[in-house]
């Protein structure tokens, strides 16, 4: 790591705090939409047990049998909200993908955007980023395509090994590459975000081969930017999971739930992290030869002090 | 027999069994005392019917086995017997049999193959040579039969007519020659990898049974039936595999052309199957009890080593209570075969005196799975191994019962909430996992159904394991817990070495409890009624209501008019018992026969409501919704807090993995 790569990194960390309003917006949102996703499932699951003694096999511990057998009745107040539930959560995927252009241009340009503008950057983006989606789940196609063929050799090397290891020891393996390759092509698709928002690029198509040309040739220092967040959200995510389950009192609601809520919050701020580091890594590769980004907010209209008199058109 | 064995047994032990999971290097297994004595005229636990002795040699390349079987059956039929019945199990594993029409039609067991043919779950089953004494070669006059169905594709059952009857009380004896190609492991048997685990894998005749031959054909959802008898049982395996086998090692012999032949010896036993791996290792422990030591043998896959203390204590756990609660285990050794990764199909799989457990790598120590399957198929060598029922025809005889003293089992050594699930954040009882099971298809088929006539597999399981340990479980609260373990105790002890009927479980908990339960049978084993009874309604009023204002809420003398309400939903009939509680401390408990569709109970106290409960001791396992069992006037919202912060982390962790893609 030399000492860009590594101010990039705590830079992008100063980015995230500098421009925390993003973050406490989204998890904000990220928390209503749960909410709402879940109300009326909790509400129906509160009419049933509120006032029944079947609530203590939730209360102190969590009995599995239990809620299956919740579940299992024929109107279980457990099941019927899942698809509203994943709606909501498809309706936040889209909203994150309107807002990323908002993030990435208030994280290149570091400097405050006002809401309008703000919400502008994330229009004016948006279906840019839309067609970015689109090309990801074709990249995605070979993807699922390379983990149906590991999924066939793992058959294979299973059915010739005469003992079992050979073939866990390649499912373990080729899961690491899969991981790894999604991992790869989202750092492509990053960078294909960001030069999109810092050079205007209009077309995506463009964006990615510069993307693609960029990530090739800086592909470690870009890998690492990536790898060093993650590394560091699942650290944290994965205390907050254990403290969680092995620390708490299983009455402990308040603190469960502050707790469920931070492990949110990290994961959030680590993308942003993730997101900053990576607009920070392009300004300073591109710093001698990239300008001004192109894009810039609309002006904000100036008050006018004196309205024009309206004067109907005569005929 | 058994006195000797025990005998003998003792001084095995002393010098064989003091290191206590002690891994023996890779070799046979070799038993800890000396073998067993042949049977001799001694009174024998079982009335032995069949005597077999078979010579199988195994080509551990190609999974195939050749033998020759010699069988020696007496008839104690009190007639002429001139046609025997044989179950060839193995050709069910064939696109046209029986069995892979119902799993195409409706799915197995659970573990059982896909409904697609796969040519690699291809089995059989074919005999080169019969011959009877007497009768000479019939080889030709073999007719497949198929009792069941009309599927004249099936080749499970064949019949071969003798050419003179068997006298009553006579015996005849059939020289068989045979060869078995096992498929990759499929429904508790078959090869994976360098593992074979060979069950019903021979020749085996029919049971004569209710004056008939009882000789199904192999289906999807049925298991086994057969007569006691001895096995006398020569196995030839390459040197460097490792043999587990349901029977006493008498010799081990090594020949010249790289194997090595194990010869074994077991009585009083239906069954015998084996298992063998170059790659297992083994465990040996041994249990006292009460009629001596029983040797445990427990040959482990290769990644599993972790979970074999884990199969021993729920061993020697299950044999410690059994014996206690059930009655004795009178043989002399138990072996465990642990099936390898990915052959798990093999696993949880009960033979007599050996049973195939199942586990995985890294099974956390909260999962009790590797218990649970333990001791359920120990369980079977009471519940089918020595009360032989007939699992085709009544298959909750066996898997029910089981399933109940599973439970109870389970519950005594891990503890009534935690039993099969024990982590600090999730916890289950097996009571909760049957019942779960139960509610999975809670009015589909009868307890009491022929195990291939359930709507489907699902119904199969979820009826035969769950619903009859819940029905049993329901049955404590009307007889008591300790009436139904004497109940158990002395079915045990009457029917072991039988082969026991329903009714004759049923009759003796109704004769050791002294009660009348045939309304109880009626709706629970034979019919498919559904119990749900709930408190509809819990409320209090001040009596002189028209006194009550803004200005004066409460009623000047204090009494209050309570109703309590509570309604059969379902159509099981069954008493049950009310416990209402009032916020100054009192309580008022009510029985209810249960019979009318509604009954509503009335009280003038001075005092309101605080909780009215049906079943407060938590034992109508068979309700199907506990929720609407009781009423609590003070709401307690922490249960739903907990499923809120659940739901919204699992929903915004959702949307954080779909937002990833953006």
């Amino acid at each position: 790591m030399d000492r860009t790569e590594g101010g990039t990194f705590f830079r992008g960390a100063g980015l995230v705090w500098k421009w925390q309003r993003l973050l406490w917006w989204i998890f904000a949102m990220s928390l209503i939409f749960a909410h709402l996703a879940t109300q009326g499932m909790v509400e129906r699951l509160g009419q049933a047990l509120n006032h029944s003694d079947a609530s203590q096999f939730f209360v102190h511990g969590f009995n599995v049998a239990q809620l299956g057998a919740l579940a299992a009745q024929p109107d279980s107040p457990l099941t019927s909200d899942m698809p509203a539930a994943a709606h909501y959560s498809v309706v936040f995927m889209i909203f994150m993908l309107f807002l990323t252009g908002g993030i990435l241009a208030t994280y290149i340009r570091d400097e405050r955007l006002r809401t309008g503008a703000f919400f502008e950057a994330c229009g004016y983006h948006f279906w840019r980023f839309f067609r970015l989606l689109i090309y990801m789940l074709i990249v995605f196609l070979p993807l699922a395509g390379l983990g149906m063929g590991a999924g066939a050799m793992y058959n294979r090397i299973d059915e010739r090994s005469i003992s079992p290891f050979p073939a866990v020891h390649f499912f373990e393996a080729s899961a690491i590459v899969l991981l790894f390759l999604l991992v790869v092509i989202r750092i492509w698709f990053d960078m294909a975000q960001v030069i999109a928002v810092a050079d205007d690029e209009k077309r995506m198509h463009k964006a990615l081969r510069r993307a693609f040309g960029l990530l090739w040739h800086n592909f470690f220092s870009l890998l690492w930017l990536y790898i060093r967040v993650s590394i560091i959200a699942w650290i944290f995510i994965g205390l907050g999971l254990a403290l969680w389950m092995l620390g708490l009192k299983p009455e402990s609601n308040i603190a469960a739930f502050l707790l469920s809520q931070l492990i949110i919050l990290i994961w959030i701020a680590t993308r942003l992290w993730q997101r900053a580091s990576e607009s920070l890594w392009y300004r300073r590769h591109a710093a001698s030869s990239v300008p001004e980004p192109v894009w810039t907010p609309a002006p904000v209209m100036a008050p006018v002090a004196v309205a024009e008199p309206y004067v109907p058109p005569t005929t | 027999m058994r006195l000797s064995s025990l005998l003998i047994a003792a001084a095995g032990c002393t010098l064989f069994c003091a290191p206590v999971f002690s891994q023996a290097p890779p070799g046979p297994l070799v038993a800890n005392r000396p073998p067993a004595a042949a049977p001799t005229s001694e009174k024998t636990l079982s009335v032995r019917v069949v005597a077999y002795t078979i010579d199988a040699k195994l080509d551990a390349t190609k999974h195939t086995i050749d033998a020759t079987e010699t069988l020696t059956y007496k008839n104690l039929t009190g007639k002429p017997q001139q046609t025997f019945p044989f179950h060839m199990y193995l050709n069910a594993f064939q696109p046209q049999s029986t069995f892979m029409t119902e799993v195409r039609r409706s799915g197995t067991r659970g573990n059982g193959p896909d409904t697609a043919w796969d040519p690699k779950h291809f089995g059989s089953i074919t005999i080169d040579k019969l011959e009877a004494d007497g009768s000479g070669d019939l080889t030709s006059k073999m007719q497949f039969i198929h009792p069941d169905d009309d599927n004249a594709a099936d080749r499970t059952v064949f019949q071969v007519s003798l050419a003179s009857p068997v006298a009553p009380g006579a015996s005849v004896t059939f020289h068989i020659t045979f060869r078995d190609q096992l498929p990759e492991v499929v429904e508790r048997t078959g090869y994976k990898r360098d593992f074979d685990m060979v069950g019903q894998w021979f020749p085996k005749v029919g049971v004569w049974w209710k004056d008939a031959w009882n000789c199904h054909q192999f289906h999807a959802n049925s298991e086994f039936f057969a007569d006691f008898g001895t096995f006398d049982v020569k196995v030839t395996v390459p040197q460097n595999e490792l043999v587990g086998a349901a029977g006493d090692l008498l010799s081990t012999v090594k020949n010249s052309d790289g194997t090595q032949t194990l010869t074994y010896h077991s009585e009083d036993v239906h069954d015998f199957s084996w298992g063998a791996s170059p790659s297992f290792t083994l465990v040996n422990d041994v249990w006292n009890g009460p009629q001596g030591p029983v040797q445990i043998h427990v040959l482990m896959s290769p990644g599993n080593m972790p979970s074999a203390p884990r199969y021993i204590a729920a061993l020697k756990g299950s044999l410690r209570l059994f014996d206690q609660w059930y009655g004795p285990y009178p043989y002399d050794r138990i072996t465990v075969i642990d099936p390898p990764h990915g052959g798990s199909d093999a696993g949880g799989m009960e033979y007599p005196t050996l049973i195939t457990a199942d586990t995985s790598w890294n099974m956390p120590k909260g999962a009790l799975a590797p218990e649970i399957v333990t001791e359920h198929e120990f369980g079977h060598q009471y519940w089918y191994g020595m009360v032989a029922t007939n699992e085709f025809e009544e298959a909750w005889l066996d898997e029910g019962i089981n399933s109940y003293t599973e439970a109870k089992v389970m519950n005594e050594l891990y503890g009534k909430d935690t039993s099969a699930l024990n982590f600090p954040f999730l916890q289950s009882g097996e009571n909760g996992v049957l019942r779960l099971e139960y509610l999975g298809s809670i009015d589909s088929d009868p307890i009491a159904t022929y195990a291939w006539k359930f709507r489907d597999s699902n119904s199969y399981g979820s009826v035969t394991y769950g619903k009859t340990a819940t029905v049993l479980l329901t049955l404590e609260k009307i007889i008591g817990e300790d009436t139904m373990r004497q109940a158990l105790h002395t079915y045990f002890m009457r029917y072991r070495f039988t082969h026991p009927t329903g009714e004759d479980f049923l009759k003796t908990i109704e004769e050791v409890s002294g009660k009348d339960l045939r309304w109880y049978f009626d709706q629970g084993i034979y019919g498919t009624n559904v119990f749900d009874y709930r408190v509809e309604d819990a409320h209090s009023d001040p009596l002189q209501w028209w006194d009550i204002s803004h200005a004066h809420p409460k009623p000047a003398d204090g009494m209050y008019r309570t109703y309590v309400t509570v309604r059969r939903k379902g159509d099981f009939i069954c008493p049950v018992d009310l416990e209402v509680k009032f916020d100054d401390g009192s309580t008022a408990t009510e029985h209810w026969d249960g019979k009318d569709r509604w009954i509503r109970y009335q009280y003038d106290r001075k005092a309101e409501i605080a909780s009215a409960r049906i079943d407060s001791q938590d034992q109508l396992w068979l309700d199907r919704n506990f929720v609407n069992n009781s009423y609590n006037e003070q709401a307690d919202e922490r249960a739903t807090h907990k499923f809120r912060n659940l739901w919204v982390f699992a929903s915004e962790l959702f949307s954080q993995l779909l937002a990833w893609l953006t």
